[in-house]
């Protein structure tokens, strides 16, 4: 059986994004979502040192450079709107599964972005994969 | 409650934001990750978070509640989160299917639902049991 290699790489996200969770669960028992927040930027801010790319990253064009800066405002800016849902009486119960479709942006754009085709069995996956993030954040 | 409340309400349109900005982070972080490296990429999107950040801390005045351990949990979510990141970089860095990518990373609540199970003895609930069905069906569908 022959795994693909973007699955092994998946699989540490959903690991690690999975405990974080939990974290942001205990965190937010003890102090506020957005001070969590901030200390979540501390904690990234923590792992720079080993991600320092030096001059190399001048070697990437200006416009990959531009999406990867975008990439963390969008998400930081995601975490914001999420508890200023919550904040404005939406129930954890229905904004936590709508924002977790999230994917569903992704999925609608990348035909006009990317030219990517996928299998009858990975739209399968997919289905799969969106009802199960529903129940499972409900 | 109505379609029409519904439509009035902030946190309905702050929840569209949320997912708005999720699906560009997701999207813009594939189209980097065609050239960039996973670490080089942690190391920008750190950056981007940083302006976010401020705001936050801006509004609040710096005023932080003095928790050592809500503090040490948050940290230990923003360490995790960012090598959860890096492998999410180095799946879109392999070029594969994007969809797929960000469908099976968006299903770390279920880690999170097995964790609160067995850590916090919080019970498992009927949709939850559903959900971990499909979550399986799907990890094994992208592992063919």
């Amino acid at each position: 059986m022959h795994v693909p290699p973007w699955f092994w790489f998946a699989l540490v996200t959903l690991l690690s994004w999975g405990v974080a969770g939990l974290l942001q669960k205990l965190s937010t028992n003890h102090i506020s979502a957005e001070s969590s927040l901030i200390w979540l930027v501390v904690g990234f801010l923590l792992l720079e040192p080993f991600f320092y790319p030096g001059k190399s990253v001048f070697a990437y064009s200006a416009a990959n450079l531009t999406w990867a800066l975008l990439s963390g405002v969008l998400n930081a800016l995601g975490a914001w709107a999420l508890f200023a849902a919550l904040k404005s009486g939406g129930k954890a119960s229905i904004v936590a599964p709508v924002t977790a479709l999230y994917p569903l942006v992704v999925i609608a754009l990348v035909p006009f972005v990317l030219k990517e085709s996928i299998t009858t069995l990975q739209v399968a996956g997919v289905i799969c994969s969106l009802i199960a993030i529903v129940l499972l954040s409900a | 409650m109505a379609l029409k409340d519904t439509l009035k309400a902030r946190w309905f349109w702050y929840s569209n934001l949320c997912v708005l900005c999720w699906g560009g982070w997701a999207l813009l972080s594939r189209l980097g990750s065609r050239e960039i490296s996973p670490q080089t990429m942690q190391f920008l999107f750190t950056i981007g978070t940083l302006p976010v950040g401020l705001a936050l801390l801006m509004a609040r005045k710096f005023k932080m509640e003095p928790s050592p351990r809500g503090i040490t949990y948050a940290l230990l979510n923003g360490v995790l989160a960012g090598i959860g990141g890096l492998a999410l970089f180095a799946a879109y860095h392999t070029g594969s299917n994007t969809a797929m990518v960000t469908v099976a990373t968006a299903l770390y609540p279920m880690i999170t639902v097995v964790l609160a199970v067995v850590i916090l003895r919080e019970r498992f609930r009927l949709v939850q049991v559903l959900g971990l069905g499909f979550a399986v069906a799907a990890i094994v569908i992208f592992s063919l």
